[in-house]
C-alpha cells in the first residue's frame, strides 16, 4: 500500500510534459498554441518573448512553451532547452524562400545536448495556403531521414483551419509517454 | 466532506513543476510558519510562502522591492468551454505608474457579459494614481455566482521584463475563503526570461470542486475569498500582490 501510494505519486508528478515549440518568425506558432486551446485567432501579433500554455490533455499535464522566432531572439532560445521532452519544430509551408534557412536553424538545434532526448515532430503549417509545400518535400529539404538521434515525425496541418493539430500534438505525447512513462 | 477537503482538490490549477498541494503537504506538517516568522526575516522565500497555512495580513515585501522593471500588462479570464472572455483588465500602454498591477482600488469587476467594455473603462481609471502606496497592489473583482458553476478555465497573465534578463521567474499564488479555508494555489516557474520581452502564460485548469455549502458562502459573503499573489526572482519574493473576490454580481 505504502509502495504503491509513493508509485503513484511518482508517476502523477511525472506524468507532465514540457514541450517547446521553436520555428522561424510568421510560422505560425502562436496561431497553433492558440488554436489547439480554442481561443480565437483573428489578433495574433509578433511574439516577442513567449507564450506559455499549461494544461491537460489525455492525462498528461502539457507545459507547452511558444518562444518568439524573430532573429534576434534566436540566441534566446537555448535558455528554454532545459528538461524539454518534445520539441515542436513549425514550418510555413509557404515560405520556400526561408526553408533552407530553416533547415539550417532546426539542425543546429537538434545538436543541441540538452535537448538530445527530446521527441521531434515537424508541423508542416499553413497547408491552407495555394501552392504550400507538401510534408514530402519539406522532409526533403529539411533532410529529416538524416536524423538519427531523435524519435521524429513531420505531420502537414493549417492553424488556421484546426487541421491535424490534435493528431500532432497526439504523436508527440504518445511518443514521450512510450519513452519516459513506461510503468504505464 | 468538509470545506477543506474540498478546496484541496487535486484538479487544481497549477499545471506547473510542482503541484502545489504535493509540495506543500510534507512541509506543512513540519513547519508551518507564521507571518510574523517571515517578517522578521531579510527576504522571504517560495518555501516560506508554501509553508502559510492562512491568507496574509500584511505584505511580505514593500512595493519598492520590484526592482526588476517586471510590469504587469493583462490579466484575462476565459471559459474554456464556450471560449468566452469573463474578464479582461489591461494597463494602458501609455501608463507611467511605478506599480506592479494592472488596476486600482475600488476597480472592478466584471461579470461574464461584460469584459470588453470594461478594459475601456480600466484605462480611464488606472490613470487616477491615487496615494495609498499598496494601491498599485490589490484589487477587487467581481463576479456573478455562475462563475463558481464554470468547469474548465483559462487564467492568461501578460508581463513585460525590463532591460535585464530574468534567470529565474517563479509565481506562487494561493486563494483562500475566510482566511484559511484554501482553495487552490498556482506554482509555476517561468524560469528564464529575455531582456525587454513581453511574455504571456495561461493556466487552463479544472475549477475546484467545491462543496454547495463552501460555494454558497462565498457567495454570500464578497470579497472574504482572497488570494495572494508573490512572485520571486531567484528565490527571493519582490513582488506581492493581494486581491479580493466577490461572486454575488447580477
Amino acid at each position: 500500500m505504502g509502495f504503491l501510494t509513493v508509485l503513484k505519486k511518482t508517476k502523477q508528478k511525472e506524468k507532465e510534459m514540457r514541450l517547446l515549440m521553436l520555428g522561424l518568425d510568421n510560422a505560425g506558432k502562436t496561431t497553433i498554441l492558440k488554436r489547439f486551446n480554442g481561443e480565437d485567432i483573428t489578433e495574433i501579433s509578433p511574439t516577442l518573448g513567449f507564450n506559455i500554455k499549461t494544461l491537460e490533455h489525455r492525462g498528461f499535464k502539457l507545459n507547452i512553451w511558444d518562444v518568439g522566432g524573430q532573429k534576434s531572439l534566436r540566441s534566446y532560445w537555448r535558455n528554454y532547452f532545459e528538461s524539454t521532452d518534445g520539441l515542436i519544430w513549425v514550418v510555413d509551408s509557404a515560405d520556400k524562400r526561408r526553408l533552407e534557412d530553416c533547415a539550417h536553424e532546426l539542425h543546429e538545434l537538434l545538436q543541441e545536448e540538452r535537448l538530445a532526448g527530446a521527441t521531434l515532430l515537424v508541423f508542416a503549417n499553413k497547408q491552407d495556403i495555394d501552392g504550400a509545400l507538401k510534408p514530402e518535400d519539406i522532409k526533403e529539404v529539411l533532410e529529416l531521414d538524416k536524423i538519427k538521434t531523435h524519435h521524429w515525425y513531420i505531420i502537414k496541418c493549417s492553424a488556421v483551419t484546426g487541421d491535424n493539430l490534435v493528431e500532432g500534438m497526439d504523436w508527440v505525447v504518445n511518443d514521450i509517454s512510450a519513452r519516459i512513462f513506461t510503468l504505464d | 466532506m468538509n470545506a477543506v477537503s474540498n478546496g484541496q482538490n487535486e484538479n487544481m490549477a497549477c499545471s506547473s513543476v510542482n503541484m502545489a498541494n504535493d509540495t506543500g503537504s510534507s512541509r506543512k506538517e513540519n513547519s508551518i510558519v507564521t507571518e510574523e516568522e517571515l517578517l522578521k526575516k531579510p527576504y522571504i522565500t517560495p518555501e516560506d510562502v508554501l509553508g502559510l497555512n492562512h491568507i496574509t495580513k500584511n505584505y511580505l515585501c514593500s512595493p519598492d522591492a520590484n526592482v526588476y522593471e517586471i510590469e504587469f500588462l493583462r490579466f484575462k479570464i476565459r471559459d474554456i468551454d464556450s471560449n468566452t472572455v469573463l474578464f479582461e483588465i489591461a494597463k494602458p500602454s501609455n501608463s507611467t505608474g511605478s506599480g506592479s498591477t494592472l488596476s486600482s482600488q475600488n476597480k472592478p469587476e466584471s461579470h461574464e457579459s461584460q469584459s470588453d467594455t470594461n478594459l475601456n473603462n480600466n484605462d480611464s481609471q488606472t490613470n487616477n494614481i491615487p496615494k495609498d502606496p499598496n494601491t498599485g497592489r490589490f484589487v477587487r473583482y467581481q463576479f456573478t455566482p455562475k462563475f463558481l458553476n464554470l468547469k474548465n478555465i483559462g487564467a492568461t497573465i501578460t508581463f513585460s521584463i525590463g532591460n535585464f534578463e530574468i534567470n529565474n521567474f517563479r509565481m506562487i499564488e494561493k486563494h483562500y475563503f475566510r482566511d484559511s479555508v484554501h482553495l487552490k494555489t498556482f506554482d509555476f516557474n517561468f524560469g528564464y526570461c529575455i531582456p525587454n520581452s513581453i511574455n504571456t502564460c495561461e493556466h487552463i485548469y479544472v475549477f475546484p470542486n467545491l462543496s454547495k455549502t463552501l460555494t454558497q458562502d462565498m457567495i454570500d459573503n464578497p470579497f472574504l475569498t482572497k488570494s495572494d499573489s508573490f512572485y520571486f526572482i531567484n528565490n527571493k519574493l519582490f513582488m506581492h500582490n493581494k486581491a479580493e473576490y466577490s461572486y454575488n454580481g447580477v
